[in-house]
C-alpha cells in the first residue's frame, strides 16, 4: 500500500488532487481510497487531503500520519506547516516550487521532487493570478516521480472528472510529468533547516472559551500576492486602512500606512481602493528558505 | 494627513479566518467602530461563527453568544432581559446573522424579538446565500444566480425565484429604527450603526456583503461590487425612522447594472435579456423608494406669510 498526503491551501483544489489521484487509480485497475481532513476550507487557509492505493481493497479509514509520499501545492507551507511529519525515510516529498529541488527545505533522509506548477498552470490558463489551479499539474509530477499512477490514466480521470477545461488540465498535467526534477534521498539539502517549533498549547481560563485574541494567530501564509506601498506617493488618505478586512493596516504616526504583513492576507482590496494607485500587488517570495 | 472619517478603535481583530477579500469581515469590523465595545453580540451558525472564533482565539473585543442557527432573535431577547435583571442599563445586545439565519431558518425568532419589541439590534449580513456550507441557494440570493443547489445546466439557470425582501418584512414590524448599510461606504455605515446604537426598541441593519467564493468574483473587487451595488440603484442606502422614510445616498442617473453583473462569475451565464429585465426591476425599487420617502416625510408647516401679533 502507499499512503499519500496532500497538503494545499483552500482554492487550490488539493481536495480535488485527492479525489483524481484516486479516480486514476481506479482506472488503472487498483484499489483507491481519499477523504479530506475536516476543517476549515477557507480560501487561502491550509487544507490537507488523504489517498491510500493498494491491490487489495482498502480497510484502513483513519488519516495518515506516516506518509509515503507527502505532496505539498503551494511552497510558502514549508515555512508554516510542518509538511514532512512523520514522512518515512526514503519516503518522497514533492513540492510545487520553482526552486532548485537540492534546496528545497526538506530532510536529506527523503526523495526530493520540484516542479514549477504554478508557471504551467498560468501558462494553460487555469484558475486566476491570485489563484491558479496546480493541482493537475502536481498531480502529472507525481505520476513521473512516484509510479503510483500511469499518466495516461490520470489523463483519463481528468477528461471524466473535471468540468471545466479538461484538455488545459491535461496538458499541464504532460507538462507536469516531463518537467518534475528529482533527487535522492542521501544527496545533501543546501537549504539552511527550517526553524519550525511548535506553539505552546494555549492554557483555556474558567470563564469564557476563548479570550485569547485573535491578533496572535498569522495568516500570512494565506497569501500569494504582497501589497507594497510606494510612500512617496501616498497621499495619505487613509483608505487602504478604512477597507482593509483583516484590519492589517496602522497608520503611522504621520498617517502614512504600514502593512502588518504577519496578518495580511493579499486580498488585495488596498491597491483597488488606492485613489493614486502607490499599492502593487507583488508576487510573494517562496518563504521557505 | 488626511482626519479619520470613521473611529480609530478596533474591536476586530486581525487573525480571523475568513476568505481574503470577505465583505462580512468588513461589515463586522465597521459596525463595531459605530457600537463600541459595550456591546454583546449574539452569532448563530454561519461563516462569522467559523471567522470569529479560530479556538481558542477570538476576533472579537466584545463579549460573544454562539447559538443555534434559528434562534438569534430570541437569544437576544434572553441577553436583553438578562442585562435588565442585572440593572446594567448601558450595555447593548446584537444579533449578527447571515442571510439563512436571518431571512430562512431565523425568520421566525427575529419576527418574534420585533413584534415583542425588544430593545436590541439585529443585524442581518447578506452574503446571498448559506455560504459557510459552501454556497447553497438562500430565500435572499438573488433571481439567476447560479448556487450549487441552483445550477446552470442545460434548461435550468440559476435560481429561479425572486430574492427576499426582508427589509419590507422587519418594517411592517414597525421597527424603532431600520438601515439599509454596505461596506463600500463606511461612513455612512458607522453612522448608522451609532444611530442603532442610541436607539431604543428594536432596530434592524441590512448589510450587503460581498462574498467572493460565493459570487466567484477576484477579492479585490469587494469594495467596486459594494459600491455598484448602491450606484446601480440595486442596493439603494437608507434608513427608516419611525416610518419616515431617509435616502442617504441620493443618486442621480442610475449607472449600468451590467457593470455590476458582469463582475461576478454566479451571472456568467446570463443573457441581454436578464440584464434588461433586472435594470427594469432595479428602477422601479428605486422609484417606489423615492415615492416612500415622499410620503412619508413629517410635514412642514409653511411659515405664516405675517407675523401674528400677539392680541
Ligand atoms: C438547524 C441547522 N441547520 C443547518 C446547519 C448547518 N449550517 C451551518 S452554517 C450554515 C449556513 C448559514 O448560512 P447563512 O446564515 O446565510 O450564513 P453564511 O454561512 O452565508 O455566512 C448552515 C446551513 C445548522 N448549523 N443548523
Ligand atoms: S491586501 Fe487585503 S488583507 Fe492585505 S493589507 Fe491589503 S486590504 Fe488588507
Ligand atoms: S490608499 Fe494609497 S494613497 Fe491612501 S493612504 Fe493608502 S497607500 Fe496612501
Ligand atoms: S465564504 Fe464568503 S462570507 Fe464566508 S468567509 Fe469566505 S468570503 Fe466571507
Amino acid at each position: 500500500m502507499i499512503e499519500i498526503r496532500f497538503h494545499g491551501r483552500g482554492g487550490q483544489g488539493a481536495v480535488v488532487a485527492s479525489e483524481l489521484l484516486a479516480q486514476a487509480a481506479f482506472l488503472d485497475g487498483r484499489e483507491p481510497q481519499c477523504f479530506p481532513f475536516f476543517g476549515v476550507e477557507r480560501r487561502g487557509a491550509p487544507v490537507t487531503a488523504y489517498a491510500r492505493i493498494d491491490d487489495r481493497p482498502v480497510g484502513v479509514r483513519t488519516s495518515i500520519v506516516n506518509p509515503d509520499v507527502v505532496v505539498v501545492l503551494d511552497p510558502g507551507l514549508l515555512a508554516t506547516t510542518p509538511v514532512c511529519d512523520g514522512l518515512k525515510d526514503g519516503g518522497l516529498l514533492l513540492v510545487n516550487s520553482p526552486r532548485p529541488v537540492e534546496r528545497l527545505a526538506a530532510p536529506d533522509s527523503v526523495r526530493r521532487a520540484a516542479v514549477d506548477a504554478t508557471a504551467i498552470a498560468v501558462a494553460h490558463g487555469l484558475g486566476s493570478r491570485t489563484m491558479p489551479i496546480v493541482n493537475t499539474t502536481v498531480l502529472g509530477a507525481l505520476a513521473r516521480a512516484s509510479g503510483a499512477v500511469s499518466l495516461e490514466a490520470l489523463g483519463r480521470a481528468i477528461d471524466r472528472f473535471v468540468p471545466s477545461h479538461p484538455e488545459a488540465n491535461r496538458a499541464a498535467a504532460s507538462d507536469g510529468f516531463a518537467s518534475v526534477r528529482c533527487v535522492d534521498a542521501g544527496v545533501p539539502s543546501s537549504a539552511p533547516p527550517t526553524a519550525w517549533a511548535p506553539t505552546a498549547p494555549l492554557v483555556l481560563p474558567d470563564g469564557p472559551i476563548a479570550t485569547v485574541p485573535s491578533r496572535s494567530i498569522r495568516t500570512a501564509a494565506w497569501r500569494t500576492l504582497t501589497p507594497s506601498i510606494d510612500l512617496a506617493r501616498c497621499t495619505r488618505c487613509n483608505f487602504c486602512w478604512k477597507y482593509c478586512p483583516d484590519d492589517a493596516v496602522e497608520l503611522d504616526a504621520r498617517g502614512y500606512p504600514v502593512i502588518a504583513l504577519d496578518s495580511c492576507k493579499g486580498c488585495g482590496i488596498c491597491a483597488q481602493v488606492c485613489p493614486p494607485k502607490t499599492i502593487a500587488m507583488v508576487a510573494t517570495e517562496e518563504t521557505a528558505p | 494627513m488626511a482626519k479619520l472619517t470613521i473611529p480609530a478603535e478596533e474591536w476586530m481583530y486581525r487573525g480571523h479566518a475568513a476568505c481574503p477579500g470577505c465583505g462580512p469581515a468588513l461589515a463586522m469590523r465597521l459596525l463595531l467602530k459605530g457600537l463600541g465595545p459595550r456591546t454583546v453580540m449574539s452569532i448563530p451558525a454561519c461563516c462569522w461563527t467559523v471567522i470569529g472564533t479560530p479556538y481558542p482565539t477570538t476576533a472579537l473585543g466584545i463579549a460573544l453568544l454562539d447559538n443555534p442557527i434559528e434562534s438569534t432573535g430570541a437569544s437576544i431577547a434572553g441577553l436583553r432581559a438578562a442585562l435588565d435583571a442585572l440593572r446594567i442599563e448601558d450595555v447593548r445586545v446584537v444579533g449578527f446573522a447571515g442571510d439563512g439565519g436571518t431571512a430562512d431558518i431565523g425568520l421566525q425568532a427575529l419576527s418574534g424579538m420585533l413584534e415583542r419589541r425588544t430593545d436590541a439590534i439585529f443585524v442581518m449580513y447578506d452574503n446571498e446565500g448559506y455560504m459557510n456550507t459552501g454556497v447553497q441557494r438562500s430565500s435572499a440570493t438573488p433571481q439567476g444566480a447560479w448556487t450549487t443547489t441552483t445550477p446552470v445546466e442545460g434548461p435550468r439557470r440559476g435560481k429561479r425565484e425572486a430574492k427576499k425582501e426582508i427589509m419590507s418584512i422587519v418594517l411592517a414590524h414597525h421597527p424603532a429604527y431600520a438601515a439599509t448599510v454596505n461596506p463600500a461606504f463606511p461612513e455612512d455605515f458607522v453612522r448608522k450603526a451609532e444611530k442603532a446604537r442610541d436607539a431604543r426598541g428594536p432596530r434592524f441593519l441590512h448589510a450587503l456583503t460581498p462574498c467572493p467564493p460565493g459570487w466567484k468574483f477576484s477579492s479585490e473587487e469587494t469594495i467596486e461590487l459594494g459600491r455598484l451595488a448602491t450606484e446601480t440603484g440595486l442596493f439603494p442606502l437608507y434608513e427608516v425612522e419611525d416610518g419616515v422614510y431617509r435616502i442617504t445616498r441620493r443618486l442621480g442617473t442610475l449607472k449600468p447594472v451590467d457593470e455590476y453583473v458582469r463582475l461576478q462569475g454566479r451571472f456568467r451565464h446570463w443573457e441581454p435579456e436578464d440584464v434588461r429585465e433586472l435594470s427594469e426591476e432595479v428602477r422601479r425599487g428605486w422609484e417606489r423608494l423615492l415615492r416612500l420617502e415622499r410620503e412619508t416625510a413629517p410635514a412642514v408647516f409653511p411659515k405664516p406669510p405675517v407675523a401674528i401679533a400677539a392680541a
